[in-house]
């Protein structure tokens, strides 16, 4: 029976679609084949739940599955998807139809979930979901806040669909927006209604998509449909998960762009970190191709779109236009120095077409639904949904899809549930090593997250990064990991970019070592300014901003590195030490346990004391003491 | 053609679409410092030395202006105090990078640089690139940059000694920091960068003095470098100096011999 469920939804007797309105059909037939009613089990496969197991975990079910005795039941199907975005959970399962929801999986745990869940429909309680704070579960995933309050419109497939399955997709409608813009629109109503949408570029820049395809149409020549898949900055990983999950809805965007700006040839570069991408891409466009939705003769329509993967060699600086352009063609990759945009001239000299993963992903839905549609969504100057990777100190760490214009403060407690630990929000960064640190909700309040509210913050939206900072973060230091970053990943190619981040790093060193000297921070601010207006390409030109935008909100944390020699957040060691409280100390003990270095003596319920000789700053007496009593000094 | 009106610093003056702003400076006698640039290759504007404010639309913009396209009416502006701020930075970073470029020496004065400011990196190279861009634009395949941040620097093909060098010494000439050596020992031309044998180009002997000379050009690459202008490979077994001379004796023999003025001396191995 699971054979045969399986084999109805991946061998259909239609081989190649030959007309637009073959989609529809097909995706009826395959609809028909499918029982809604049938049980499924969902198992996360995306790199951040593979590296916890879930591979192990899928064959585990289909060998059980098979090895059951199902008495004429139907028989449940094991689909492996797409990142859920849940990472920080993951493994993660969920039963269909009940919509239940399992945490950290392990391979152990599947044998039980067959017995008692799959044929008995009991509920196993300890791997069910509880939030931060509670002691209450929440069975179904949709009522687990951190996705009901999203708004999934990107990722509506991804969790959903099996991608290696191009008929999964089919049937949850991938490819009708492709159909629909070859039977009923010209190319210049494509671009009208992108355009209408008021898409932006959701690579970091905010360029206004329609304008960009319509400059890009109104060339001469062949034209290339570029996406941009090198996403590189710390801790981000949308465009992985869209490639991974829901590689369908990306390709079918860049299909409709190629339309629209009048161009048969496509290019995806993907970084090659991304092994897993890869791979999904291509059996996307291998079986998009035996169906005849890429390729020749597209639909029949006679329109031809070829899309060919090519990897990167683990350069950040790929990520830009013209370097990532460079090295399309085999060149070094380095930004070239011509003021020209790529839509005129790009890969090849000949005009191209560069949007960001994320923003072909959103193309089919606008043109199914509309531009009006998606302008509900997010506010006037920034329309429609942001998929962000909220990571650092939050509950919960994984991948977040909300309106533009939510606010912070929202995306961190409401989605994110709150800083654990009972530590203090100080900040949040965004937009990566070209972005800037916000400091909500002291010295900003809150802020509603749109291309220009950020901008106006001395950040960016950039690629989608979102580092939550709590109390324990010492600014100084986050400054110091951008740069350094950056000095490793700068092309080296113009001076103020090469030399000035080698300049900000030496002076960082300097003050988180605690030989910070009077006017490091005016020198900082000064090379900083220099490199944001006189770098060639825009990773220089925004390469200062995270020492800007610290230096801008928390000026004080730098004087009291500098002048007091002192790290109030504890980070940099040389700076501060630990000491036990004499007043709130229980003596407990706990810290005495804790300590790898037995620095901690104290007798039983007595104020315990730390041999500052013998401390190596570890945390751990801090990180656990249950009473605060640990203070940094 | 189309004539853009251009203030430059203040001065209307009128500039060819598509003009560099660099060009239209040269040729009103405003003076942009370069340290890349070179007539001879395309603009890179690595050092961005030559970076100038210009306004297009509303607010000014820093470009380069060695590379920079005037495409529109627009007011430059050359030496305004954020540039001549920005560009005192980067003399007084090179300069801490490597100190012995003579043309940075003497903007670092012009600009009041202050030399103490960073620690010296002690490099023996500016970064500027002509080296590589010569080299690119001569044979294309010996120098490049290579790593990539911090750890940029101007090296052969996977550092080893390269085998494709004609040894025309174009990057000995063009380095503004004249790091670049050249050296002829031992019957081969050696191109030393960072006091390492970057490569080895084997020298012909003359066969009229014995001296070396050369070097050794692979023709192939040159002719298909020429296209269709080929001329005949010249006869390089004599060196020029020796050829010079047997020429001169060939002629003085044809035309002053019969006046007796000539004694048989040397052999006439005609060159």
């Amino acid at each position: 029976m699971i054979e045969a469920t399986q084999t109805a939804i991946s061998h259909p007797e239609v081989a190649k679609i030959t007309s637009p309105s073959g989609v529809e059909l097909f995706r009826k037939e395959l609809q028909s084949r499918l029982d809604p009613n049938a049980p499924l089990i969902i198992v996360c496969c995306g790199t951040g739940c593979q590296a916890a197991g879930s591979a192990e975990v899928v064959d585990k079910f289909k060998q059980l599955l098979s090895g059951t005795d199902w008495n004429g039941k139907v028989i449940p199907l094991v689909k492996p998807t797409g990142c859920h975005g849940f990472c920080s959970r993951g493994p993660l399962v969920i039963i269909e139809p009940q919509d239940l929801f399992y945490q950290q999986v392990t391979v152990d745990d599947v044998e039980e979930i067959v017995n008692k869940t799959i044929l008995n429909n009991e509920v196993i309680k300890k791997l069910q979901y509880k939030p931060a704070n509670s002691k209450e579960v929440i069975p179904k995933a949709s009522d687990i806040p951190y996705y009901a309050k999203q708004t999934r419109l990107v990722l509506k497939n991804i969790g959903k669909v099996d991608p290696t399955e191009i008929n999964d997709s089919i049937v949850r409608g991938s490819y009708s927006a492709l159909a629909s813009v070859l039977t009923r629109m010209s190319p210049q109503q494509v671009i009208d209604e992108v355009a209408n949408s008021k898409l932006r570029g959701r690579g970091g820049a905010g360029f206004p998509t329609g304008l960009k395809w319509e400059s890009c149409a109104r060339q001469e020549g062949t034209r290339y449909v570029i996406c941009n898949a090198d996403e590189g900055d710390p801790g981000a990983f949308m465009d992985r998960s869209l490639l991974e999950g829901d590689p369908h809805s990306v390709l079918e965007g860049m299909a409709i762009c190629a339309y629209a700006v009048g161009s048969n040839r496509g290019y995806m570069y993907v970084r090659a970190e991304y092994p897993l991408a890869v791979k999904t891409l291509n059996i996307a466009i291998q079986q998009a191709e035996a169906l005849g939705l890429l390729g020749e003769n597209i639909m029949g329509t006679g329109f031809d779109f070829k899309v060919t993967i090519s990897t990167g060699a683990g350069a950040f600086i790929c990520g830009e236009s013209s370097a990532l352009m460079a090295s399309l063609e085999g060149k070094v990759g380095r930004p070239r120095p011509k003021y020209i945009r790529s839509v005129e001239k790009g890969f090849r000299d000949s005009p191209s077409n560069l949007n960001n993963v994320e923003t072909y992903a959103n193309i089919p839905d606008i043109i199914t639904n509309g531009g009006e549609w998606y302008r509900s969504f997010g506010t006037e100057r920034s329309s429609g949904t942001k998929v962000f990777a909220l990571t650092g100190n939050v509950y919960n760490i994984g991948l977040v899809e909300v309106p533009m214009g939510i606010s912070l403060m929202e995306i961190v407690f409401g989605i994110g549930g709150g800083i654990p630990n009972k530590r203090a929000l100080k900040g949040v960064q965004t937009g990566g090593p070209s972005g800037g640190c916000i400091p909500i909700p002291h010295k900003i309040p809150d802020i509603n997250v749109g291309y220009g509210k950020l901008a106006e913050a001395g950040s960016i939206m950039g690629s989608g990064g979102m580092i939550v900072m709590d109390e324990d973060t010492c600014m100084i230091e986050v400054s110091r990991y951008f740069v350094n970053f950056l000095v490793e990943e700068s092309c080296g190619q113009c001076t103020p970019c090469r030399e000035g981040l080698i300049r900000m790093r030496e002076i960082l060193n300097r003050i988180t070592q605690g030989e910070g000297r009077e006017g490091d921070v005016e020198l900082l601010t000064e090379i900083g300014n220099f490199t944001n207006n006189f770098s060639l390409c825009g990773l220089g030109t925004s390469a200062a901003n995270p020492v800007l935008s610290t230096i801008r909100y928390f000026r004080e944390e730098y004087d009291a590195h500098i002048r007091d020699k002192k790290c109030p957040s504890g980070v940099c060691k040389p700076l501060f030490h630990y000491d036990i409280d004499a007043e709130t100390c229980t003596g407990c003990g706990l810290c005495k346990i804790k300590c790898p270095v037995k620095a901690i003596t104290g007798e039983k319920k007595k104020t315990h004391v730390i041999e500052q000789a013998l401390c190596i700053k570890c945390m751990e007496c801090y990180k656990n003491c249950k009473f605060r009593s640990v203070k940094i000094m | 053609m189309k004539v853009l009106n251009i203030i430059l610093n203040g001065k209307a003056v009128t500039a060819k679409m598509g003009q560099t702003i660099l060009e239209l400076a040269r040729e009103h006698d405003v003076f942009i410092p370069t340290l890349c640039d070179s007539p001879a290759l395309e603009a890179a504007a690595m050092c961005r030395l030559c970076t100038v404010q210009v306004i297009e639309g509303k607010w000014p913009k820093y470009v380069t202006a060695c590379n920079f396209p005037l495409r529109r009416d627009a007011e430059v502006v050359t030496d305004s105090p954020e540039v001549r701020h920005g560009r005192k930075l980067i003399i007084e970073l090179l300069m801490a990078r490597c100190p012995t470029s003579p043309e940075l020496q003497r903007l670092a004065v012009d600009y009041g640089c202050d030399l103490e400011r960073f620690t010296p990196l002690n490099d023996d190279c500016v970064i500027c690139g002509l080296c590589t861009r010569a080299c690119e634009a001569v044979t294309g395949r010996t120098l490049s940059l290579a790593g990539r941040g911090v750890a940029i620097h101007v090296d052969t093909a996977f550092q080893k000694a390269s085998t494709f060098c004609i040894g025309c010494g174009a990057c000995v000439q063009i380095c503004p920091v004249q790091k670049i050596k050249m050296e002829d020992v031992d019957g081969e031309r050696r191109i030393i960068l960072h006091g390492k044998i970057a490569s080895r180009v084997k020298l012909p002997q003359c066969t009229s003095c014995g001296k070396y000379f050369g070097p050794v050009i692979d023709l192939k690459q040159v002719m298909e470098r020429m296209g269709e202008h080929l001329i005949p490979p010249p006869n390089a077994t004599v060196c020029p100096e020796c050829s010079r001379r047997n020429l001169a004796i060939k002629l003085g023999k044809r035309y002053f011999e019969q006046y007796g003025v000539f004694e048989e001396e040397g052999q006439a191995n005609a060159g």
